[in-house]
Formats: structure tokens, C-alpha cells, sequence
């Protein structure tokens, strides 16, 4: 076990200087990003809670993956498995329950820290014979199978903007189609194998658009019934609320030219930093979208075998 | 028709592909042969654009990677996604859309489970099929034997012979010898990324014999089974 976590340090670290960082400058650096991104969402907003829950929970699901499972109960049995699986999620969770603890959040702070040791017993197979349905069918793969990863995240997004009605809470209501927008950003923050990209009969440019338009019609088509009920309820906000859409969706494209312009790499500090810089400030969009773009498209040339752009 | 002059790949200070220049024609099935490393993978993917290399590769239909079906070794796929959707994204990335894919299920696969849930053999068969369904001029076969059972085997043969029929150009890597002399024109056969010899039909027999002699040597007779 302890051997284990010694080579979870080595890959991380790896990952570290991967991008260009000494490993201990970029724990610190990791940290003061984390304490002022914790500070400014509590600052901004009353959910921040759910935020900081929601997004502990998610990196925590991701560890819970079946084939992750499975590789950990064959070469380590179930007892140790189990070891493992809790201390990763508590040493997950512990920043997350840290700054719940640290805004007097105690109550939140306890079902964080049971919720991790419960979900590390838990494996989620997708070893069934039947599949989720999804929307998305026809046009897979990020949204059909993001859809299928989490699909409780909807139906909650869209119970919160009832609420949010009955109590007349717009920001609660404007939170859930942003809980929504966040949730697509995911699927997107991973490259694909290299055969997928390469089989499209496409230039860079219309490869480019194609992943735009589709991300764009989908998150649109899943919070299209939290939109239209905060307009109609509350139609004197239609501005701020079409407004925090649409840079939601602006968000949506720069993730994506984000991903393409690191591929076939994983998307890294430069990237990210650049991506947390117009979250805090977001007219850097402008800049950053075309910037992101341009890249995308060298990166994309020798795949799609593009020998004009 | 496809046509490689030269063709070499270096991998940091190992060449793996040296030189190679090779013919394929309309109409026609190609067999590679070679040990394991001998760089046939290597091959096949620079043929499809999936790797760089000096000298030349011109074909007819240009890129040639918008026509090429690229069947990999061990195909991957995605977590969650059916055997449909599968088909659905790889056609939709050659701009086939609104196909019948269930009359076209022809190694009667369940479409509707994750495609992870299948065993190798049917993941085989479902890359196969989309591949099919893309319609594409050229095929690439990287093993498209090993781990299908022997009536999937018995059609995928069949189907080859097909695509020969319709004109298209079939490049085979096995390591079943009779499944590449029962479809195959011609089999190029490397050795450590050297093209050693190119055979045709009449001298397939003869090749096979050759081959034999040369893995086993006289390896067999070093374990002394008593």
C-alpha cells in the first residue's frame, strides 16, 4: 500500500515537471490557486458550498471508475483495496472538507467527509447489458457518453430551478443552468485517442467547427428548460440571464480549442492558468478564444492530413 | 492505386521501416508478413497519416486518409458508448449519416450494450463493420483475424474477397498464414523494416515453407522433448 502511494507521488510529480514546473513549486502554486479560487467563489456567490461539495464529489467519482477498481481488488485484494480507496478519497476530499471547516461550514464539512469514505466503497460499473439512454444518440461521442457519466447531475439542476422559482431565488436558479454548463465542460477536458480525430474527413477548421456547434446545440438543448423558465418567470432579467449564458457558452468553446490546442497532450498549466485568468476577468475571452483556435488548428494539421491552413 | 517510394522511419536512433516502396493496385489484396517488429504496424500507419516519414506515399484519391478504412490491432473504444453509436460516429466522421445500421449488423452484434461490455473478438467485428459502412476505396486490415471465432472468420473472408470484387484496394497484416494465402494477390514480406521479397500467388506455397523453416530452425529440436 505504501509503495502504491509512493508512485501515486512519482506520476504526480512526473505530471508536475511534465508541465514545466519544479514538483514543489507547483504544490504551491496548486495551493494559492485553490485558496483564492475557494475565496472568490464564496465571495461571489451564496452556493459556493454546493460548489465546493460538487466539485469534491466529482473528482472523487472519477477515482471510482470500475476498470480503476478492479485493477486495485485484483493486484491488491479487498481489504488493502479498500484501505486505498478511502485514504485517496479522504486525501482528495481533504482540501474540499479543509475550506468548509475553515468558513465554519461544519455540518457541510462532515457529510463531505463521510460522502468520501462511503464512495470509496463504492465502484460505478458500467457493466450493464442495457445502456443509459441518451439525447445525444445521434451525433456521439462527448455528449452521448459524457450524458451517460452524469446523467443525476440533470434531473438535480432542474429540481433546483423549481426551487429556486417557488422561493424566488433567481441566483439559485441561474446557479443550476451554470451547475449544467460546468458539468459539459467536463466532457471535454480530456483528449481523445488520436484514430478519432484522424478518421474525420475533415479540414482543422471544419473539424473545429463542427466540436463548437455540436457542444454549443447540446448544452443549449440540456438547459433550455432552466432558461425558459427563468425568462418567463422573471423577464425583466432576460439580459443578465441570456447574458451568463452565452459567456457560459463562450466558456464551452474555449474549452474545447483549449483541449485541441494541447492535443494530442493533455491540457496543462498554460492552459489552465490562462482559462482561470478569464473565469476571474472573462473580457480576456477575446484574446483567448482566437489564441486557443489558431493553435488548434497547427496542432490538427498532420492528423487531418490538412495541407492548405 | 497506391504507391510507396522509399519509404523509411526512425524512431529516435532506430530505424524501423527502411527504405520500403511498394505497389497496390485497384482490385487487389495485399498481404504484409513479418515477425513481431518487423514494422508492419509502423507501415500501416504511415500509410494512413498516422505518422511522419521520409519518401513518398501517392495514391488516387487524395487524402488518401478521407478513403482509407483503418481496422488498428486492438481497437479502443470510449467508456458508454453502444455499438451503435460506435458505427454512427465513426460513418458521421466520413459524412455518412441516416444509414440502416441494424439490417447492416452482419455479425449480429448487440448494439445497444457499451461497446466495452463486448469480448475482443466482437470488438473486432464492430470495427470491422464500421469500417465497412464507411464506404471507404482503400482498407487496411491490421489482424483482423486474430481473437474472431471461426464463422465470423469464415464471412470476414468472404467479405474481403467482396471488396476485391468492387475494385477497392485490401492491405492484410496476419499471422495466419492460410487466411492470407486464401485472399492475398500478393504478400510483401519485411524483416527488421526491410522489404525482403514480394510474392506473388503461384509462389505463396513456397513462401509459407520458407517462412516456417526460418521461425523454426531448430528451435524445437534445443528443448530435447523427451
Amino acid at each position: 500500500m505504501k509503495d502504491y502511494f509512493n508512485l501515486l507521488l512519482v506520476l504526480t510529480n512526473r505530471k508536475i515537471r511534465e508541465a514545466g514546473l519544479h514538483p514543489v513549486l507547483g504544490y504551491l502554486l496548486g495551493f494559492a490557486v485553490f485558496i483564492f479560487l475557494s475565496e472568490y467563489i464564496f465571495y461571489k456567490t451564496e452556493f459556493a458550498k454546493y460548489l465546493v461539495i460538487l466539485v469534491c464529489l466529482s473528482f472523487q467519482f472519477r477515482l471510482s471508475e470500475k476498470n480503476r477498481t478492479e485493477f486495485l481488488l485484483s493486484t491488491f485484494g479487498d481489504k488493502t483495496k479498500n484501505k486505498i480507496r478511502i485514504l485517496e478519497n479522504l486525501l482528495v476530499g481533504f482540501p474540499f472538507v479543509s475550506i468548509l471547516l475553515f468558513k465554519d461550514l461544519l455540518f457541510e464539512a462532515g457529510i463531505l467527509a463521510l460522502c468520501s469514505i462511503v464512495f470509496a466503497l463504492v465502484s460505478f460499473h458500467s457493466h450493464f447489458n442495457l445502456s443509459i439512454p441518451t439525447p445525444f444518440s445521434k451525433k456521439p461521442f462527448e455528449f452521448s457518453t459524457g450524458f451517460r457519466k452524469t446523467f443525476f447531475i440533470f434531473p438535480m439542476a432542474y429540481v433546483l430551478t423549481l426551487i429556486a422559482i417557488n422561493v424566488d431565488n433567481l441566483n439559485l436558479g441561474i446557479f443550476s443552468f451554470l451547475l449544467i454548463l460546468l458539468t459539459t465542460l467536463g466532457y471535454y477536458s480530456t483528449p481523445e485517442q488520436e484514430y478519432y480525430v484522424w478518421v474525420h474527413a475533415e479540414t482543422p477548421r471544419i473539424f473545429l467547427k463542427n466540436k463548437v456547434l455540436n457542444a454549443s446545440k447540446n448544452a443549449t438543448f440540456l438547459t433550455a428548460p432552466i432558461l425558459m423558465s427563468l425568462l418567463i418567470f422573471y423577464p425583466t432579467e432576460f439580459a443578465l440571464i441570456l447574458g451568463i449564458f452565452f459567456l457560459g457558452l463562450l466558456f464551452l468553446w474555449t474549452i474545447i480549442l483549449a483541449k485541441y490546442s494541447a492535443y494530442p497532450g493533455e491540457m496543462n498549466l498554460p492552459e489552465g492558468m490562462a482559462i482561470a485568468f478569464s473565469l476571474l476577468f472573462p473580457p480576456l475571452l477575446l484574446a483567448i478564444i482566437p489564441f486557443f483556435y489558431l493553435k488548434s488548428i497547427t496542432k490538427l494539421k498532420f492528423l487531418l492530413n490538412d495541407k492548405n491552413e | 492505386m497506391i504507391k510507396m517510394n522509399d519509404l523509411s522511419k526512425v524512431f529516435g536512433d532506430k530505424e524501423v521501416l527502411k527504405n520500403v516502396s511498394m505497389e497496390f493496385s485497384k482490385g487487389n489484396v495485399y498481404g504484409i508478413v513479418g515477425e513481431n517488429g518487423a514494422g508492419k504496424t509502423t507501415l500501416f500507419r504511415c500509410i494512413a497519416g498516422l505518422e511522419s516519414y521520409s519518401g513518398e506515399i501517392i495514391s488516387d484519391f487524395t487524402p488518401l486518409k478521407n478513403h482509407l478504412g483503418l481496422l488498428l490491432t486492438d481497437p479502443f473504444f470510449f467508456t458508454m458508448i453502444t455499438g451503435r453509436e460506435y458505427i454512427r460516429l465513426l460513418c458521421n466522421a466520413r459524412g455518412k449519416t441516416n444509414l440502416d445500421i441494424d439490417s447492416k449488423n452482419i455479425f449480429d452484434l448487440p448494439l445497444h450494450q457499451y461497446a466495452s461490455t463486448y469480448s475482443t473478438g466482437m470488438k473486432k467485428k464492430l470495427a470491422i463493420t464500421a469500417i465497412l459502412l464507411q464506404e471507404n476505396e482503400y482498407f487496411i486490415l491490421d489482424e483482423p483475424f486474430n481473437g474472431v471465432d471461426i464463422q465470423s472468420n469464415i464471412i470476414l473472408t468472404e467479405i474481403i474477397l467482396k471488396l476485391k470484387e468492387l475494385n477497392k484496394i485490401v492491405i492484410i497484416s496476419s499471422h495466419i498464414f492460410s487466411t492470407l494465402s486464401e485472399t492475398c494477390d500478393e504478400i510483401h514480406l519485411l524483416r527488421k523494416g526491410e522489404q525482403i521479397k514480394s510474392v506473388q500467388k503461384s509462389g505463396f506455397k513456397n513462401l509459407e515453407q520458407e517462412m516456417k523453416e526460418m521461425t523454426i530452425g531448430n528451435r524445437i529440436d534445443k528443448l530435447e522433448l523427451k
